[in-house]
């Protein structure tokens, strides 16, 4: 199968005495879902800027769908990824909510007619349809990622990039987020590529694999059960494990390996005679 | 310092902004304590909290804070005395950030109210270790930082000025795990140093550590205000009803329930449902 990303000896530095990235490696499939964890200023942004074509590589290659990403490439590749920012304050073009989701789509030359059932249908999706007149800056923080969520569901990208943007969001609106990105992917399935950037770890065992940076460099790989195996070096650098298995870890007795939530309760009921 | 609001109104503007935000809002905050502000998304926490250090002002009502009293009337010469009582930390830090410097951005604000340039740098230099950021970043335009680091920027400069009432908006959002226990013990902190503190959060298990008290906001009202024990303990179909939840461990021990499972108590934190679950093993056994 095609590879939706392909990243080879990746290198980036911002300033003169440290590189962030020095020879980076990693294939994404095309329909994975991975969600991409680390501490604060491991380089999970730069890493999507850089996909983006937002930053460019000082070395290195990085492909999208194929296509190597160079000057003459980046719009195009661009037109693929559909990227929610860590502020939304910063992604807004819109005077109005509708504007800003009808931006996009212009760019992508979807007919007037068609547009205004898209604008609808995408603000439904995260509860805002009520907010197509009001101004994106006059809006509270949860709802500014819903709208820029919604921006971004209505171009319908091949990629999806998610840069924290449920960390405002109230339990409502996660719930719905994660049970979006759940029904796109059954709908569309090995068309639609997401990558998921979140300091929240139930959230990113959701996903088929995860991907933990730290410091610019990649740690560990593999899918939720193999990487939340590693309490230790997880916490090594800095990071915690999802609520299944800190609670696990508490038990006694206790299963011996992974579990998420859904299968704890499982794994619990027979003892409750 | 106790806030105090009473029968508190606003709206943004005139016209299309005319819709009321905060409805009739009467209530306190307690002084020396850890109060979460919880709610819906839209429901008007950060509009509540701006009324704090006179940011936004009553369109009808009056907020006093210790014995300042903000109102419509107040002028913006002397909210200059609120300013130096009330640090705030908004959802969006970037919106708070200006300074070619971290340092000195979190130095700003100490310099403003008269310290001299030694003391703010000390400051400075202690709120930016209690927030975690490590030294080699001090230097940087804090425009050239991650998001968390940001973050933590933001709350440094607050906690530099060393303010009796401090607010928090989100400010957990884009923290990492380590980020987020330091955010904890800070306000912790805080508290035994009598401050008040006001924190604004969408994460039930942070609020159920931390709080002593709860405001939760619907629809531009305050519908409780009470600890955040006796809040988890209400009935599930009254969660339902604000689009609230449950800290993940209640949610958890729901489930078991369902399953079949009794508990004595509802387990609101992690430890409470490792033991509960332990229990009723152990009884079985
Ligand atoms: N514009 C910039 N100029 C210089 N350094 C930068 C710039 N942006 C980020 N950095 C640095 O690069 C590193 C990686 O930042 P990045 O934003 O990619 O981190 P992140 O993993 O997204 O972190 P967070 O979880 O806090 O969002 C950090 O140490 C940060 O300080
Ligand atoms: N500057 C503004 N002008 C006009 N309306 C605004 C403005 N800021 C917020 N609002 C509206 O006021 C209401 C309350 O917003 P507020 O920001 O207080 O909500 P919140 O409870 O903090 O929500 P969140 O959890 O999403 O941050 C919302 O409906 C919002 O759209
Ligand atoms: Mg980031
Ligand atoms: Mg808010």
């Amino acid at each position: 199968m095609e590879k939706a990303i392909t990243i080879k000896n990746l290198k980036y530095q911002y300033d003169q005495n440290q590189p962030l990235f020095d020879g980076l490696n990693l294939n994404i499939e095309q329909g994975q879902w991975v969600a991409l964890v680390g501490h604060n200023g491991s380089g999970k942004s730069t890493l999507a800027k850089l996909i983006l074509g937002l930053l460019v590589a000082d070395e290195g290659e990085i492909a999208v769908l194929g296509q190597t990403l160079s000057e003459d490439s980046v719009d195009e590749i661009r037109g693929q990824i559909g990227m929610v920012f860590q502020n939304p304050d910063n992604q807004f073009v819109g005077a109005t909510v509708a504007d800003d989701v009808a931006f996009g789509l212009e760019n992508l030359e979807v007919p007037s007619e068609a547009m205004s059932a898209k604008i609808q249908a995408a603000l439904e999706v995260v509860g805002m349809e009520e907010f197509t007149d009001r101004e994106p800056h006059h809006l509270s923080g949860g709802q500014k990622q819903r709208v820029a969520l919604a921006s971004v569901l209505a171009l319908e990208p091949k990629i999806i990039i998610l840069d924290e943007a449920t960390a405002m969001l109230d339990p409502d609106g996660r719930q719905m987020v994660q049970a979006t990105l759940k029904k796109l992917k059954q709908l569309y399935g090995s068309e639609l590529t997401l990558i998921t950037i979140t300091h929240d770890m139930d959230e990113a065992s959701l996903a088929d694999r995860v991907v933990v940076v730290n410091d610019g460099q990649l740690v560990m790989d593999g899918q939720p059960n193999q990487v939340f195996a590693q309490g230790a070096t997880l916490a090594k650098i800095g990071l915690e494990l999802p609520f299944s298995m800190q609670l696990i870890q508490r038990l006694d007795p206790r299963p011996q390996n992974y579990m998420n939530q859904q299968e704890l309760l499982a794994w619990l009921s027979p003892l409750n005679k | 310092m106790a806030i105090t609001f009473e029968q508190v109104n606003f709206s943004y503007g005139q016209g299309s902004l005319s819709q009321p935000i905060l409805k009739d809002i009467s209530t306190t905050i307690p002084s020396g304590k850890i109060t979460a502000i919880i709610g819906q998304t839209g429901s008007g926490k950060s509009t509540l909290v701006q009324h704090i250090n006179g940011l936004l002002k009553p369109t009808n009502g009056k907020v006093i804070i210790n014995d300042f009293e903000l109102t419509s009337q107040t002028k913006e010469k002397q909210l200059v005395a609120l300013r130096a009582q009330v640090g705030m930390v908004f959802q969006f830090p970037e919106s708070q950030l200006f300074a070619n410097t971290v340092l000195e951005d979190v130095m700003y604000g100490s310099l403003n109210f008269g310290q001299d340039h030694l003391a703010a740098k000390e400051a400075a230099q202690a709120a930016l270790t209690m927030v975690g950021l490590p030294s080699q970043h001090w230097d940087k335009s804090p425009f050239a930082l991650s998001g968390g680091q940001m973050r933590r920027v933001a709350i440094a400069g607050t906690l530099a000025l060393n303010p009796p009432i401090i607010v928090l908006d989100e400010p957990a959002a884009g923290l990492d795990p380590l980020g987020q226990a330091e955010l904890v013990k800070l306000m912790l902190n805080l508290k035994k140093q009598d401050k008040t503190v006001v924190l604004i959060s969408h994460q039930m298990d942070q609020v159920m550590t931390v709080a002593d008290w709860t405001l939760v906001m619907h629809q531009g009202q305050v519908i409780a205000a009470e600890t955040p024990t006796t809040l988890f303990n209400r009935p599930l179909s009254w969660f339902k009803k604000v689009h609230l939840d449950l800290p993940t461990a209640g949610q958890f021990a729901q489930q078991l329930m369902a399953q079949g499972w009794q508990f004595k108590e509802r387990p609101l934190t992690l430890e409470q449902l490792a033991q509960a679950i332990n229990q009723e093993v152990t009884i079985h056994e």
